[in-house]
């Protein structure tokens, strides 16, 4: 018997990203293999231990339907420690893009037009929060390989992951590039957790929100700003949209009246 | 102090006796501004008379972005043996030099900072005269001419450079190039009248308004004004603020610990009183939870703070929150609100 912990590594409703930026990670994972008994790997795995106790369950993708709430309760309590795996799983990421605007059974008539489905019924894309107590984030869409690791080891450790509350902006200016902002490109790096290293704007490309909205984004200056740069204000929140999933809703629900 | 002549003809040998001596950094284009980096080739050696207002100040070179601070496993920590390089930071203008001045005082007044200590004692300054641009404002903060602060100094007298010396290091280095014949220890007759006209070139290339009379006493007297909770309603706390002005010291350290091993760091990187999270103490308390008050203590920082403790202000009138915050919160327009100038 190994004394190690023992990690599950579960997927819903996402692109499989994360768990794959996780096996990308190919200089640690034997590292990885070393120090954690792995009872589950969705993406890596094919005699996966579906019913085995972890101490650590990494849960990627959003919850679409009835079955697959019954099988996050399910790894809820076989988990001593339960992650929310990515943006998908963290907060809904782009399948949630129109998240509470009340169109989605309709959009969801006009996809599939009246069918039954062997997966139980569906719904709106939610994070996995709002089903189950979530203890610890890793976040981005896909998560960042230090970030990602980092939180992982301390997991492993039996810690729960720490992230200072700072925007991509500062990670941004430590990689000293020139604010996007004052070129009048929409850049959402004040908006946006960092963590991910800002890579987008490293290579010119502005960012577009992929860690999440961050606790204390000042949506409306940003709004201003970008209204006096010659930003319409339907772009401007579509733009917010792409990666804004439930949080939006959740913080700002008086900004989208606008 | 010695002075001697030197001639632009011979940057490229300038190059190669700075070079014997260290890595050279100095401003290199970076889109539409500047940056300190590694010169490996002569043709970027540049005497940059134009303002070279680098994104990032030169504090990176000795505290950089990011960088562990300690090595440790689960017996005992040690500060990493990392080679520190001699640096050779040539072309930094008046601002740059009080700037580093300034952090001279923090860092090793009452507590030594070792991590900049250490990186400090490698650094020689060479400095360079400058022109103004519009944003501009050292004559304001009297970091225009510096005294001290470098080792080497050279002033555009237009036909040619009167070189500073400041010390003995310095005194080195111009040994070399005397020897190479690349400086001239015989100054013109015509250097004083030459000199008064520099000073006066110098003088008259200001043109930002920037009002800073009495801004001292102005801060504390606007303690309670509402301009700042106006500031506070569209600062975007993207901190960038923070990371280019030259004399902010603010840090964090998080540790982590490798995957699989016994061994971590402690990494120790640039953080901002313009977060939130910076202002956070234990049993979740936020002693600066609202952006106005982080605001207030930033321009407190800058125009009063400092001057109880060391002096002087902190702002060397870089210009560089002037040009950097994207909703045009910086020490202008907080100058014109301080004296009402501007409209609310
Ligand atoms: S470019 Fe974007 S991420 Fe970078 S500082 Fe500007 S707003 Fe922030
Ligand atoms: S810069 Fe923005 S879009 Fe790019 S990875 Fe980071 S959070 Fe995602
Ligand atoms: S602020 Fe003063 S010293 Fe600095 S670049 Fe401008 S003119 Fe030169
Ligand atoms: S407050 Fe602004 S002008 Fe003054 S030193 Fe800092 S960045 Fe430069
Ligand atoms: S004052 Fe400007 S640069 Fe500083 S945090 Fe606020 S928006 Fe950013």
């Amino acid at each position: 018997m190994s004394n190690k912990p023992t990690l599950g590594i579960f997927g819903f409703t996402g692109c499989a990203g994360c768990q794959l930026a996780l096996l990308n990670c190919e200089d640690q994972l034997i590292d990885l293999f070393e120090a954690a008994d792995i009872k589950v790997f969705y993406e890596a795995m094919s005699n996966n231990d579906d019913g085995a106790e972890v101490d650590i369950a990494l849960v990627e993708g959003s919850i679409n339907t009835d079955k697959q709430k019954e099988e996050l309760f399910h790894i809820r309590k076989k988990a001593k420690t339960l992650v929310a795996f990515g943006s998908c799983a963290s907060y809904g990421c782009v399948q949630a893009m129109a998240y509470g605007d009340g169109k989605w059974e309709e959009r969801f008539r006009k996809v599939y037009g009246d069918v039954e489905f062997a997966v139980g019924k569906a719904f709106e894309a939610q994070p996995i929060h709002k089903f189950v107590k979530v203890d610890a984030t890793i976040p981005g869409c896909s998560p960042a390989t230090h970030q990602m690791l980092t939180a992982i080891t301390k997991l492993l450790n039996g810690n729960l992951p720490v992230y200072t509350n700072a925007p991509v902006c500062l990670e941004c200016k430590l990689h000293e590039n020139e604010c996007l902002l004052n070129k009048g490109i929409l850049c959402l790096g004040p908006l946006t957790q960092g963590g991910c290293t800002a890579p987008c704007i490293s290579h010119n490309t502005p960012c577009v929100g992929c860690w999440g909205i961050i606790e204390e984004a000042n949506h409306s200056a940003e709004i201003e700003l970008l209204i006096e740069n010659g930003y319409k204000i339907e772009d401007i929140i579509r733009k917010f949209r792409i990666f804004g999933g439930s949080k939006i809703s959740e913080q700002y629900t008086k900004l989208w009246r606008l | 102090m010695r002075v001697v002549k030197f001639e632009k003809k011979n940057t490229e040998k300038l190059f190669d006796v700075l070079s014997r001596f260290g890595e050279v950094w100095s401003p290199m284009e970076k889109g539409e501004s500047y940056s300190y980096q590694k010169i490996e080739d002569s043709n970027n050696f540049i005497f940059h008379e134009e303002v070279t207002r680098t994104i990032l100040p030169e504090k990176k070179l000795l505290l950089p972005q990011k960088f562990p601070t300690l090595k440790f496993n689960s017996k005992k920590y040690e500060k990493p043996n990392e080679e520190i390089p001699t640096k050779i930071l040539f072309g930094i203008h008046n601002c740059g030099i009080s700037a580093l001045n300034i952090l001279d005082e923090f860092y090793t007044t009452d507590f030594v900072d070792a991590d900049y200590q250490q990186r400090r004692n490698k650094l020689i300054i060479v400095g360079v005269s400058c022109i103004a641009d519009e944003h501009c404002f050292c004559d304001k903060t009297n970091t225009n001419i510096v005294e001290k602060g470098y080792d080497i100094f050279f002033a555009d007298l237009c036909n040619y450079y009167l070189v500073w010396i400041g010390t003995s290091k310095g005194d080195d280095i111009i040994r070399m190039g005397e020897d190479m014949g690349i400086f001239d220890a015989n100054i013109p007759g015509d250097v004083t009248n030459k000199y008064a006209e520099y000073r006066k070139r110098n003088r008259e290339s200001y043109c930002n308004d920037i009002d800073l009379e009495g801004s001292t006493d102005l801060m504390e007297l606007s303690h309670d004004a509402e301009f700042w909770q106006e500031l506070g309603d569209i600062c975007l706390s993207c901190g960038q603020c923070t990371m280019v002005c030259p004399t902010c010291t603010c840090y964090n350290v998080i540790d982590e610990i490798d995957l699989n091993k016994d061994t971590g760091q402690r990494i120790r990187y640039w953080d901002s009183c313009l977060f939130k999270d910076f202002s956070l103490t234990a049993g979740d308390h936020n002693f600066r939870a609202a952006r106005s008050e982080r605001l207030k203590l930033w321009y407190t920082h800058k125009l009063k703070a400092f001057i109880g403790k060391f002096g002087a202000p902190s702002c060397v009138g870089c210009g560089r929150c002037i040009v950097t915050c994207p909703v045009d919160i910086n020490i202008k327009t907080v100058a014109e609100k301080l004296k009402k100038k501007r409209a609310l």
